[in-house]
């Protein structure tokens, strides 16, 4: 076992990260209101499920930065 | 055959204003009620209890909470509901024959809770002597008596209320004032119906009183299912259509309880009014799943008036980012179809319903025993007491309740003779 050590840098990194997934979002958001022709007031009615949202694409961004990890480790351990 | 209009029909219930239409008797009753209970603020209605069965003493614990009532006087004629009674009104003097019960004079109006085949003979007796009559549904156990109860009661003056307490229930009163402002568009259907399992028989302590005790199973005593549990729900195609039926017909048989019944245990019976609209009452005492409604269809939505919900055909769509998470969950998890299917189920959608007003009191179905539903008894008896004091009969009551129960017996009558039978003229009210 060993500490885990998260640097500010890194923190900062994934804090951004979120930050533009939020506004992916919101950016949704506003476009399905758009699109479906509904209420505007679900900007700030349907803010749970932006979260949700942002939290959703967050995790998904994880899955391809883990798999963009691997493959360069990939490339990296034959070359 | 009958062919009111709507205006003629509402001229005749005594419900077009000087200024317009007033949608039905229900919001003019419910002012009435509130206008009376102040001017009999006050007062006291000193009444006697004719009938001390379960729906009597029923009407007791409500009487007994009423500040503008008292209970001065019991007439049964079965000595263990008189007894009953007795606990709860110590004071009260018993009886066991109504015409003494009547004539005390300290009595200013008698409340019948009697079974059905002796409503009009107290009701007008009762009426004949200068009493005040509450009297529970149905009217009476004929066409004819009804009628003779309702001349009785216009000539004498008096105030008489029947039972239907639907019309003092607040749930009623949005779904009409709904119906009216056009909220489920225009009426194509109504649908009542009232499903129990279960043999509907009271304990017999000696079977000499079989028919005493057991009255609802009997044809001289009762109209069976019709006039017991109908006549409350056939009042939806008065309040919603505003006019009487042309044509009547239905299936009556005893399917499951065989146990020498007379009455019905599974009834259809179909009311087809001159505008195309058709009401229909359902009821079959052997199978609870559907529980007890009356459904009005409209072509923009329905209405599920015991339950208080309030369906739209077209819902309200949901939030633009719920339908954009659907549509990608659907593109992503969906089979893909290699043929479209010809035809699908058309069963109903999931939807729950709105509900039409806030504080919905409503009961589940599981237990009608000791339910805490307010279903507009205490409201209604609470005015009768109010007219009592004041004097002043409520506006179209006994019309709503005469056709209610008129309707009620020409279903059975209907399904006695396997016929499509009319409304017959003679029980038309003068307008």
């Amino acid at each position: 076992m060993k500490d885990i050590i998260i640097t500010v840098k890194k923190q900062r990194a994934e804090l951004m990260i979120y930050g533009v997934c939020l506004l992916a979002a919101f950016v949704l958001n506003v476009a399905s209101i758009i699109i479906y022709n509904t209420e505007w007031k679900e900007l700030y009615t349907q803010l749970l499920w932006v979260f949700c949202l942002s939290v959703g694409i967050y995790f998904l961004t994880i899955v391809f930065r883990v798999l963009y990890w691997l493959i360069r480790r990939l490339f990296q351990w034959r070359n | 055959m009958q062919d009111l209009s709507r205006r003629e029909f509402l001229k005749n219930m005594g419900v077009i204003g000087g200024s317009g239409i007033v949608f039905s008797s229900l919001p003019l009753l419910h002012s009435f009620a509130q206008k009376k209970a102040e001017e009999a603020k006050g007062g006291k209605a000193r009444l006697a209890i004719i009938g001390t069965g379960s729906r009597g003493l029923y009407h007791i614990h409500n009487l007994l909470k009423m500040p503008h009532a008292e209970i001065v006087a019991l007439c049964d004629i079965y000595p263990p509901h008189l007894e009953d009674a007795a606990r709860l009104c110590p004071q009260a003097k018993h009886y066991n024959d109504y015409n003494e019960a009547i004539a005390d004079r300290h009595v200013d109006g008698i409340l019948i809770a009697t079974p059905l085949h002796e409503h009009a003979p107290i009701a007008i007796a009762g009426l004949q002597a200068g009493k005040h009559v509450f009297c529970e549904k149905s009217m009476a156990r004929t066409i004819e008596q009804c009628r003779q109860m309702y001349e009785v009661y216009k000539e004498s003056g008096k105030v008489l209320y029947i039972g239907i307490q639907r019309l003092f229930d607040p749930k009623y009163l949005k779904a009409i004032e709904l119906i009216e402002s056009g909220a489920i568009g225009k009426i194509v259907g109504l649908r009542n119906f009232w499903y129990r399992n279960n043999d509907w028989r009271r304990p017999v302590p000696d079977p000499s009183l079989e028919r005493q005790i057991n009255w609802r199973l009997y044809k001289d005593y009762s109209g069976g299912l019709m006039t017991e549990l109908a006549s409350h729900q056939l009042q939806m195609g008065t309040w919603v259509n505003k006019s009487l039926p042309d044509y009547i017909t239905g299936f009556g048989d005893i399917v499951f309880w065989k146990d020498g019944r007379e009455v019905y245990d599974s009834v259809s019976v179909i009311y087809h009014y001159p505008n195309g609209l058709r009401m229909t009452f359902e009821s079959i005492i052997s199978n609870k799943r559907y529980g007890m409604d009356e459904q009005v269809l409209g072509h923009e939505g329905t209405l599920e008036v015991a339950r208080g919900l309030l369906y739209r055909e077209n819902p309200k769509p949901a939030p633009g980012i719920q339908q954009l998470i659907n549509q990608i969950e659907h593109k992503v998890f969906d089979n893909i179809p290699f043929a479209g299917p010809s035809w699908v189920p058309e069963t109903a959608t999931s939807v729950k319903g709105e509900p039409i007003m806030d504080n919905l009191q409503t009961h589940d179905g599981s237990n009608t025993t000791g339910a805490d539903v307010d279903d507009g008894s205490f409201g209604l008896v609470s005015a009768f007491c109010s007219s009592v004091i004041t004097g002043e009969p409520a506006p179209m009551l006994v019309e709503e309740a005469y056709y209610a129960s008129v309707l009620a017996l020409l279903g059975n009558k209907a399904m006695e003779e396997r016929a499509v039978i009319g409304f017959p003229e003679e029980y038309v009210l003068p307008g």
